[in-house]
């Protein structure tokens, strides 16, 4: 192990830090005789000064690369030192950091070398030797190439818990601007595979439980937000459809910064990770409050606010729905309440077979009164300090602004080139 | 007429002192652990004397009575570390002794609410320690963690590694508490024992390097673009930051 490894780490997790899934869980695989296990809940180790968390050893097999997407920087015409991991070592290092706890397991992903057989391959035997070889039981993400052979893909599953294609981008109009060597049949394709296989290998495992586990905790896919003019209505009818139809375990969101991101640029009307933020709600109300894509977006507004979280959005259009009276509604009535979540819904229903809840209650229960006191009765009592008809009723939503820091006056004279292509976001597939 | 009453510190004496205090279903002011020999001829605490047997017996009585999330809470809850935990779990209790397993379902009731909220402190603190934990290679091929959490979390957290590592000698140290965990890979089996650290462990060269690569791998990772150092400390706050290799900590 010497400097020559540090050095390829840094680069080979330059490349891949880009990929923003980071989740472990899902999967419970078992210790059998080796070492690690898998934690259902997944487990964060650490977080980055970005506030991301660290849970697996990410990097790319290698950051050479034959395609050239424009948003990515790993493409081929990108002017960067070009290093791989052998099998080998991806094992040792992936050892290493999990016996000292440092990780949760194993992210792998990597450029396209050759073919994208090749390549599939490639990640394959480093996969196979550390499950094999050093009888390693961690948790395991494998990125499928576009454009492998069917049985490559089944072959990954089968070996890694979580396995993930990369759409990038929404439209095909978008994909082919982009990335003009990457066509969205060859990204779609596995992902539909991958899905039945998923739904085949739950009915061999109900016939017998020796069958083996193919990807246990699912597949995954990632979409880079604001690198092209796609409306939130169109990104999250796609992740609607993507849950509903291939049953995606997650799709990530990763909002597009140009490198060179200036304050001395006219400011714009919402930042992108703030947009990336509501988006993300969105999607956990598409996966764990019953909503739909529809409910949240239409025709007529076609982006979510940036002021407000698309559930108070959604509020705020159907006020005749409310006020809900806390102690009568039902589970699906109270999700939809601003303020209550999963965890006080379940709350609120378990505590009321004992008793009506007062107004009091409902703090110690877990809900956020400042959203949901002007959506709810309690023993018919109302608490919002304005009605629902009020015409201030958003504006108190609103999150109050932060306090600007004062800051310097200066002229800059300088306005340096902004660069568009050359691009944060995701690293590779 | 409310009281103020001690115990001797240890788990048997709060069980004792329950014992005595809750069939008669005493109001209770205040409940302080003093060691036997800081207790004061002029102090007013009621001093609870520890019996064994009539721990051990309330014990079995409550296994048999609590629902199993009473008994979650109450464990969890024991191995709190807050200033108030014993008056909770009292009021708890005193509370269950009257309403039974209704009880699981009082969340919003003031005794219960905070019972709860103790323990999802110290359930939520378990959660974290599971990635905060670092070992580091000692001479000798054993694996050495030291943790400094708030609350006695490591009968929570032992299974977990005991099952991940069960091919590693390891021990988890938390040096708040004076306690740790011994795994024996031979036996498979873990111990929790009191402990001291008398003087810096060595480690081993090759656990320098991991280290190093380790703490580079963790700067790289960061997107300068998104940086959020707020969000950031509030997943990590300073208090385990020195347990944390990444952060510069060392045993």
């Amino acid at each position: 192990m010497a400097t020559d490894l540090t050095e390829k780490l840094k680069i080979l997790a330059d490349g891949a830090k880009y990929d923003v899934s980071c989740s472990s869980s899902g999967s419970s695989r078992a210790n059998n005789g080796g070492i690690g296990n898998a934690a259902s809940s997944g487990i964060c180790h650490s977080w980055t000064s970005d506030g991301r968390c660290v849970s697996l050893l990410k990097i790319l097999m290698t950051n050479r690369c034959i395609y050239d997407c424009a948003y990515c920087v790993n493409r081929s015409s990108n002017d960067t030192q070009r290093v791989a991991l052998t099998p080998q070592e991806v094992a040792e290092l992936t050892i290493g950091f999990y016996r000292r706890n440092y990780i949760e397991g194993l992210f792998l992903s990597t450029g396209v070398v050759r073919s994208p057989d090749y390549t599939m391959e490639l990640l394959i035997q480093a996969v196979r030797t550390l499950r094999s070889e050093y009888r390693f039981n961690g948790y395991i993400h494998l990125k499928l190439v576009p454009g492998a052979d069917p049985l490559l893909v089944q072959q990954a599953g089968l070996w890694a818990d979580r396995v993930s294609v990369n759409l990038e981008l929404p439209t095909r109009e978008s994909l082919l601007l982009l990335a003009p060597d990457k066509s969205r049949d060859a990204v779609v394709g596995p992902m539909r595979q991958v899905s039945s296989l998923i739904v085949s290998n739950r009915a061999e495992r109900k016939q017998s439980r020796k069958a083996p586990r193919f990807a246990p905790a699912g597949q995954s896919t990632q979409l880079i937000v604001g690198a092209t003019p796609d409306t939130d209505r169109q990104i999250v009818t796609l992740s609607e459809q993507l849950y509903q139809r291939l049953e995606l375990k997650r799709v990530y969101y990763s909002a597009f910064i140009p490198t060179v991101a200036d304050s001395r640029l006219p400011a714009r009307p919402e930042t992108p990770l703030r947009r990336e933020h509501r988006l993300y709600q969105a999607d956990w109300l598409l996966r764990y409050y019953g909503f739909s894509a529809h409910e949240l977006l239409d025709e007529a507004s076609p982006n979510l606010d940036s002021e407000l979280d698309p559930k108070t959005g959604w509020a705020l259009r159907h006020l005749e729905l409310f006020p809900v009276e806390i102690n009568g509604a039902s589970y699906e009535e109270l999700l939809r309440v601003p303020g209550i979540g999963v965890r006080s819904a379940q709350r609120i229903i378990q505590t009321r077979r004992q008793g009506h809840l007062g107004i009091d209650d409902l703090t110690r229960l877990g809900i956020v009164m400042k959203r949901a006191r002007y959506f709810i009765t309690a023993r018919g009592q109302y608490v919002g300090e304005s009605g629902l008809e009020s015409s201030s009723l958003r504006s108190r939503l609103v999150d109050a602004p932060k306090q600007r820091c004062p800051v310097q006056l200066s002229l800059d004279l300088e306005q340096p080139v902004v660069d568009e292509t050359a691009s944060l976001i995701t690293g590779e597939l | 007429m409310s009281c103020c009453y001690s115990y001797d510190g240890t788990l048997a004496g709060l069980l004792t002192l329950y014992a005595r205090l809750l069939p008669e279903r005493v109001a209770v002011e205040r409940i302080s652990a003093v060691l036997l020999d800081q207790q004061s001829l002029f102090s007013s605490e009621i001093c609870i004397v520890t019996e064994l047997t009539v721990a051990e017996a309330f014990w079995q009585r409550l296994n048999s009575r609590l629902s199993d999330n009473s008994l979650k809470l109450l464990r969890r809850c024991l191995l709190a570390d807050h200033p108030e935990q014993e008056l909770l779990i009292y009021r708890y209790l005193l509370l269950e002794a009257e309403q039974g397993q209704r009880i699981d379902g009082m969340l919003a009731h003031p005794v219960v609410a905070s019972a709860w909220k103790l323990t999802q402190q110290v359930g939520r603190e378990a959660h974290r320690y599971l990635g905060f934990v670092r070992f580091q290679q000692l001479q000798g091929g054993i694996y050495y963690a030291t943790i400094t959490p708030d609350h006695r979390i490591l009968l929570l957290i032992g299974s977990h590694f005991a099952q991940r590592f069960s091919d590693q000698q390891w021990i988890i140290h938390d040096q708040r508490h004076g306690e740790g965990i011994v795994y024996d890979c031979s036996s498979k089996e873990w111990l929790l024992l009191p402990m001291n650290q008398e003087s810096q462990p060595e480690i081993t060269p090759q656990e320098e390097q991991f280290q190093q690569l380790w703490r580079n791998y963790f700067q790289t990772l960061a997107v300068p673009e998104r940086k959020n150092l707020k969000l950031q400390q509030g997943k990590v706050p300073l208090k385990v930051r020195a347990c944390l290799t990444e952060f510069g900590g060392t045993i």
